[in-house]
């Protein structure tokens, strides 16, 4: 530390800059994924969709040198997704975990195949030095007046579009599934889909929807990686299973948006200190490979707490029940 | 109705699951499928299939193409094989980073020379020998005792990245310079062992940080790593992390500073920025040993070959010609001294491989 390394502010704030911009993406699946979780369809298939949406993303915008036709195309992309989803999920009712691995690895060899055959071995990345392409993928955004706040201006500002769009969405996806009839029609659909057929709704309908908006989020979140994280960058299987954290974002977050957003920043939080920490503690192997495993210890610290908690709370309302029934 | 279309689709879906495990992308191969050696099972005797049928090759790589560096530079070897040896059948499979061992019996089954690209076959000392008509080749790993039928290539990758060390260090203004690592493992640390040590030899006061993607797919990560170097003041910045890589280049163009290039000559990546590339020629070494193979000079089976710098297979790339160059002539000079010191034996070179 004798050689005027960064101040401990800076490395903090550089962290947190770091947590938001990776949990960005997985933010972004999760919100996606916990519409199905509710309408009762355990998804593990958004992996897939990512890199398929990574890589529509990536091939459009490098085409048509547009990152917002990049997005729209995704867009697109996600209704077909969540389309071919509900297909076999909800209208042939098959095994959603198998249709889910199968969605997996037939986007990693779809993609791998289409990106080789279209674009060369390579992969897709664009030349950042020719001036048309610079409208291909998105630039980082200085907030103009946070920008000047010394340690909050190098957290916040700075970000690609997805990044705030992201916290919009949190506070939408909230307000779609608690406060508007639809949102509480997919609630219904998964909880308890004969009350809702009751009420004159049709459940497999809502599952439909929830699985076509979710194929459209985790499009988002791939086009967030391919062209906001990075500047119209596609090679295989980039999305390196931040469809699957995504998973554990909604189971952890009990399907709640603004908890599944804490979640995805948490572990967005433990990856980037890991970065840091990995360059700060070098060389002392045991150290760094305790700094490794963090992000795997939270995650089965978290599972613990969840459970417990579960438990707690179905405890709870067991109790209550039973003090009503002695009442009577 | 609704059952045949879910038949088909379901085939589809199955489709897709081949393609993704095994895509053999040689586009003039209707004849050779699988040469009968398969069939005949590990036990078979009579081995080398009749002299009419072509040998194959299969390259299998332990995660996937186009990440124009380590694997890239095993395929480019592959078709120069392919091209300049007419009874040869060049195949290629990607693990994945998942199955090494399947892919690598499944590849066996029906080939006459295996080429494993990666450290991490590691049951190549247990499946070779159930193949003995089959040539194994191991690149960037040895196994522990030698294998009668595995070549085991190895790289000292470590003298080439002192090279690239002290090409950073001349050409940094901050006196710090960087490293991304893949992983922290013994192949990657040999890298940074080098790059450390011609960094301290050019500059003893050199400052040099290491971060470690911990995967080699994902760009967002590599950009990541890279840009908390810069931070702390890096502004040379070596990637040794395949497909990761790629965003140390990116976030190179973002932050203003400069990379240097892996395995292959990366310089046309990104002329800008990637100032030279530490190549690893595992497409010539593959190449030469095969063509070794061919010409009946089995002797190198059963042994490690190291491929070094002074037989020309590590070494510093600055671009093709017309290339921006953007390291002065004198360090390109000092350079060149290093690499006959280092080839004469005077320059001794720190190593993780063992």
């Amino acid at each position: 530390m004798n050689n005027s390394g960064p101040s401990f502010w800076t490395t903090a704030s550089s962290t947190l800059h770091f947590m938001l911009s990776s949990a960005t993406p997985v933010a972004l699946a999760a919100l996606g994924g916990l519409l199905t979780e509710h309408a009762g369809i355990m998804n593990i298939g958004m992996d897939g969709m990512i890199l398929m949406g990574a890589f529509v993303a990536a091939a459009v915008a490098a085409i048509a040198k547009s990152a917002l036709l990049g997005v729209l195309a995704v867009i697109f992309l996600g209704v077909l997704i969540g389309l071919f989803f509900a297909l076999f999920t909800v209208k042939l009712r098959s095994d959603e975990f198998i249709i889910g691995c199968a969605l997996n690895t037939l986007a990693l060899g779809l993609t791998g195949y289409l990106a080789d055959a279209w674009f060369g071995l390579d992969g897709i990345r664009i030349d950042m030095t020719i001036p048309a392409m610079q409208n291909a993928y998105f630039h980082n955004i200085n907030v103009p007046l946070i920008k000047e706040v010394p340690f909050l201006g190098d957290v916040f500002s700075g970000h690609t579009a997805f990044v705030y769009i992201t916290w919009l969405l949190v506070i939408v996806m909230w307000l779609f599934v608690y406060r508007t009839p639809m949102g509480f029609w997919i609630r219904a659909s998964g909880e308890s889909p004969d009350t809702l057929r009751t009420a004159g709704k049709n459940p497999e309908r809502m599952k439909w929807i929830a699985s076509i908006l979710c194929g459209v989020f985790c499009g988002l979140a791939g086009a967030s990686l391919s062209l906001g994280k990075l500047n119209c960058t596609f090679v295989e299987n980039m999305s390196d299973s931040r469809g699957y954290i995504a998973f554990a974002c909604v189971i952890f977050g009990g399907a709640n948006p603004v908890k599944v957003f804490l979640a995805a920043l948490m572990f967005g939080f433990f990856d980037a200190l890991g970065d840091q920490l990995k360059v700060i503690i070098q060389s002392d192997l045991p150290y760094a490979y305790l700094v490794n495993a963090i992000p795997y210890v939270i995650t089965i610290i978290m599972m613990v707490y969840v459970v417990v908690s579960g438990q707690r709370r179905r405890e709870r309302i067991a109790k209550q029940q039973l003090r009503k029934l002695e009442q009577k | 109705m609704k059952k045949y279309f879910a038949m088909m689709l379901a085939m589809l879906l199955l489709v897709g699951c081949f393609a993704a495990c095994t895509k053999t992308d040689k586009p003039e191969a209707p004849a050779g499928e699988a040469t009968p050696a398969g069939e005949a099972t590990p036990a078979g005797e009579t081995t080398p299939p009749p002299a009419t049928d072509k040998l194959t090759v299969t390259i299998v790589v332990a995660g996937t193409f186009g990440d124009r560096s380590f694997y890239d530079s095993s395929k480019a070897g592959g078709e120069r094989l392919a091209k300049d040896f007419e009874n040869l059948n060049v195949k290629y499979i990607e693990c994945n980073n998942e199955n090494h061992d399947v892919q690598m019996r499944d590849a066996a089954d029906a080939a006459n020379i295996v080429v494993c690209v990666g450290w991490e076959f590691y049951d190549i000392a247990d499946i070779a020998p159930e193949y003995p008509n089959v040539s194994f080749i191991w690149i960037d790993n040895a196994t522990e005792t030698p294998v009668k039928n595995v070549l085991n290539i190895t790289y000292a990758q470590n003298e080439g990245s002192f090279l690239a060390g002290y090409i950073a260090a001349a050409m940094s203004k901050t006196g710090t310079v960087g490293a991304v690592g893949g992983e922290d493992n013994m192949t990657i640390n040999d890298f940074i062992v080098g790059y450390k040590q011609g960094a301290a030899y050019f500059n003893e006061a050199t400052k040099v940080e290491v971060n470690y993607t911990n995967t080699y797919d994902d760009p967002a990560k590599g950009k990541d790593c890279a840009k908390i170097l810069h931070d702390r003041g890096a502004d040379v910045i070596f990637q040794i992390a395949s497909k990761a890589g790629d965003g140390v280049f990116e976030a190179a163009q973002e932050g203003g500073f400069y990379a240097i290039g892996v395995d292959s000559d990366q310089k046309y990546i990104n002329d800008a920025v990637i100032i030279c590339s530490m190549k690893k020629e595992v497409g010539n070494s593959i190449y030469d040993a095969v063509a070794k193979y061919l010409s009946g000079d089995k002797s190198l089976w059963g042994t490690t070959w190291v491929a070094d710098m002074s037989n020309g297979y590590v070494g510093i790339g600055y671009g093709e010609a017309g290339a921006t160059q953007q390291v002065p002539d004198d360090i390109k000079a000092a350079v060149e001294e290093l690499q006959a010191k280092i080839v004469s034996g005077e320059i001794k070179v720190d190593t993780t491989r063992n």
